[in-house]
């Protein structure tokens, strides 16, 4: 009997130092209970770290960037219904609302964030009401900024200003840009 | 399809493959982030020899774009008002309007627990975490730990479960920023007035009749299959409690206060009552109310906010990130259009494929997924490749937001239903099965019914709008009955099968997930195609084959198998 208890494994719920769920609850979980996994602790602090990194730059970019109110997004959506009320087209605004949180300029680039008017027939659309010519406003200098200080693949400028994705108040600057670049 | 876009797919499925399985033993989010370093280098060296240095320092930004802060907030918005409503006692204030409920003999205390339950979609917030977060302590309460000693440990199960799945569920119909709303920004490409909720009632329809169905699974397969796996504590029975002296719940004005404001809270994010704000602006701004008149200190309000599902949901999302920046989705896209050319499958079948998809990768988020491969679908309609018509991509449509929105709950990777899980104290995976179960052969099949036959004219132009006839509405009635009966029965047979031994009972849990995967495909094809053989059958195939993959991620045991004995 006492070689059989000696045998049967400890249950992770048997011990009392477990990763508090909620208020109150701990939790006996596989994924989360690191107790038994010695080996890996500083890979699991460095990945937490790389976590809590990635989470505190993708909070910082859009205050440092001039576009806040980008991180009040839900990513919902919503604004696609824009549809054929946008007069020049863009058929995914979303796409500009989080490239301009993250500064991501070739994903401004393909969804056509240079070609916006910044009419502002999207706004209606958006569920928490951002202001959402003012963002496009800012993604479009900063990504001309960026394109101009090569921060940008010309392949992605080059496919922007081909498929018609920049409209008329860029177009002189891309095209003189890409002329350049050409030599 | 780039040879490193497949690459980086088989690498990501891989990976959570064997976590889910336990050969990679580390938590999940380490194993996330290393993925996503592996991946972001492999992408790297790719585009540092085809696209030079800017392409490479553009990656992390790209991967970035991928991290979706609502959810995020959304959860520590909610984990804050928790905690505001423990300090103030309106929990207490609310245990003791339960009490008073539960005593109205047209209620009573099934039906205050099914009100409950279903509180997360009637509220309809823009992400289930927030009320899960809020409430689920409220639900533990009813147990003997709790206090309230009012439900046995099954019955705590299936009611902390039934919620946390209607919860998890609960984001798809939000007209507030709903993982829905992406489904109807696309089909607002033909349907003028989809934007105004096209997608709403079909998702609502699945996930009422759904949440039944989990609470059934979990009562009569989940707790045979897994019996030692929720350490709650039984009810203590009332021979044993005659000579104690029970306490009945009080509350003070304060909690009381509390209360009203949470639910003033709630009133006023979903009818919008100070314009157009964020959901967690309101309910932050109202959890700091309730901590003035309450005087709770800031160490009381921290006790409540939880970092580890925000952290596994970050990992998730970087790793999407990561697959998205490495052509991994459009990999993805790719196969998927690849099996509409397979005869046996056909585009009834790939589509009854598509329609899962989310579950058989469940993420932390549904968001990732569907933001990802909505406009994959679009593109199956007159829009691109044609396959379908736009009837068809609304009814598709319908069928795919109901599986995308319910599946963070199942995640392994942060999702929703780890909180449900941690709540009734139970292993990691163990409201898995029921969760896919219901929404794949219940919650599909129902909302493309639904649409076909309730909702689709409804959404038309002006012109061609019409109203669901009688017979329609007799139609929808009858095939969501014969659906909803064919998985009850289901549920209790393989439940039967559990009951005599667990090893049975799993082996019956795969052959239900096969068949009424492939049911629940025959029905989405015959809510596409009406009765037409051929399309009827390439859908139960297609429908199959995505039940098979679901049903081996179902984890066969919870807990560490136990050790040999060393001789």
């Amino acid at each position: 009997m006492a070689s059989q208890k000696k045998d049967k494994p400890e249950h992770k719920r048997d011990r009392l130092q477990q990763p508090l769920v909620m208020p109150g609850i701990h939790r006996y979980q596989f994924f989360s209970d690191i107790s038994d996994r010695p080996l890996t602790k500083n890979l699991n602090r460095a990945a937490m770290l790389a976590i809590g990194t990635a989470l505190a730059v993708d909070a910082l970019k859009p205050l440092i960037g001039g576009v806040p109110q980008t991180l009040y997004c839900y990513e919902c959506r919503a604004c696609y219904g824009t549809q054929d009320r946008c007069p020049v087209g863009i058929g995914l605004q979303a796409e500009l609302t989080v490239s301009a949180r993250v500064a991501d300029y070739e994903r401004f680039l393909r969804a056509g964030g240079l070609k916006c008017v910044r009419c502002g027939n999207c706004r209606s659309f958006c569920v928490v009401n951002l202001d959402l010519p003012r963002i496009y406003s800012t993604m479009q200098q900063r990504t001309i900024a960026a394109m101009q200080r090569g921060a940008i693949r010309r392949q992605a400028i080059q496919h922007a200003y081909d498929d018609g994705l920049v409209g008329r108040q860029f177009i002189d600057r891309v095209a003189q840009w890409l002329e350049q670049e050409s030599g | 399809m780039t040879w490193l876009g497949a690459l980086t797919l088989l690498l990501f499925v891989g990976v959570m493959v064997l976590t889910l399985l336990r050969k990679i033993n580390m938590p999940v989010q380490t194993v996330l982030v290393i993925t996503t370093l592996v991946i972001l280098a492999l992408g790297a060296a790719h585009r540092a020899v085809f696209d030079g240095l800017p392409a490479v320092l553009a990656m992390p930004n790209e991967a970035m774009g991928w991290i979706i802060l609502h959810p995020i907030t959304a959860l520590l918005a909610g984990l804050f008002m928790a905690g505001a409503l423990q300090i103030s006692g309106g929990f207490e204030a609310f245990k003791v309007l339960i009490m008073a409920l539960q005593r109205v003999p047209i209620i009573g205390l099934a039906g205050t627990l099914v009100i409950l339950i279903q509180v997360p979609m009637i509220a309809s917030l823009p992400c289930g975490r927030i009320i899960a977060a809020a409430l689920l302590p409220l639900l533990f309460a009813f147990s003997a730990e709790g206090g309230m000693n009012v439900l046995t440990r099954t019955q705590m199960i299936v009611l902390i479960g039934a919620f946390s799945r209607n919860a998890f569920g609960s984001c798809g119909p939000s007209p507030i920023g709903g993982v829905g709303q992406i489904g109807e920004g696309f089909l607002g490409a033909h349907f003028d007035a989809a934007a105004a909720g096209m997608l709403r009632a079909p998702q609502a329809f699945a996930l009422m009749l759904g949440t039944a169905v989990t609470a059934l699974f979990l009562k009569f397969i989940t707790q045979r299959l897994y019996p030692d796996d929720v350490t709650l504590r039984d009810r203590i029975a009332d021979t044993e409690m005659a000579g104690r002296k029970v306490e009945p719940p009080k509350a003070t004005l304060v909690g009381y206060a509390s209360l009203v404001i949470f639910v003033f809270a709630l009133l006023a994010s979903v009818f919008e009552l100070f314009g157009k704000l964020p959901v967690q602006t309101v309910l932050a701004g109202a959890a700091v109310l309730i901590v003035i008149i309450s005087r709770a200190g800031i160490r009381d309000l921290m006790a409540g906010i939880i970092l580890l599902p925000v952290a596994a949901m970050i990992a998730g999302f970087l790793a999407a990130g990561a697959l998205a920046a490495t052509g991994g989705f459009d990999a993805l896209g790719v196969v998927l259009s690849a099996l509409s050319k397979f005869p046996l499958l056909g585009v009834a079948g790939m589509l009854a494929i598509f329609v899962q998809i989310q579950t058989i990768l469940p993420l932390s988020c549904s968001r990732i997924l569907t933001a990802a491969l909505v406009p994959v679908l679009y593109q199956f309609g007159p829009a691109g490749f044609n396959f379908i018509t736009w009837d068809q991509l609304a009814i598709a449509m319908a069928a795919y937001i109901i599986n995308a929105t319910t599946s963070c709950g199942p995640s392994p990777l942060g999702g929703g239903g780890m909180m449900g899980e941690g709540q009734m104290r139970a292993e990691s995976g163990y409201i898995k099965g029921a969760y896919v179960f219901t929404s794949m052969a219940v919650m599909a099949p129902l909302a493309a019914l639904y649409m076909r036959f309730a909702n689709l004219g409804l959404f038309r132009s002006q012109s061609e709008m019409f109203y669901p006839s009688a017979s329609d509405m007799l139609q929808l009635a009858l095939y969501a009955a014969v659906v909803v009966v064919a998985t009850i029965v289901g549920t209790l047979f393989i439940g039967r099968k559990a009951s005599i031994s667990i090893a049975s009972g799993q082996r019956w849990q795969r052959v239900g997930f096969l068949a009424l995967g492939a049911f629940a495909g025959a029905v989405l094809s015959f809510s596409l195609y009406g009765l037409a053989g051929l399309e009827i059958m390439q859908g139960a195939v297609g429908g199959a084959l995505a039940a098979l993959v679901i049903s081996l991620m179902v984890p066969s045991r919870l807990t560490p198998a136990p050790r040999e004995a060393k001789s």
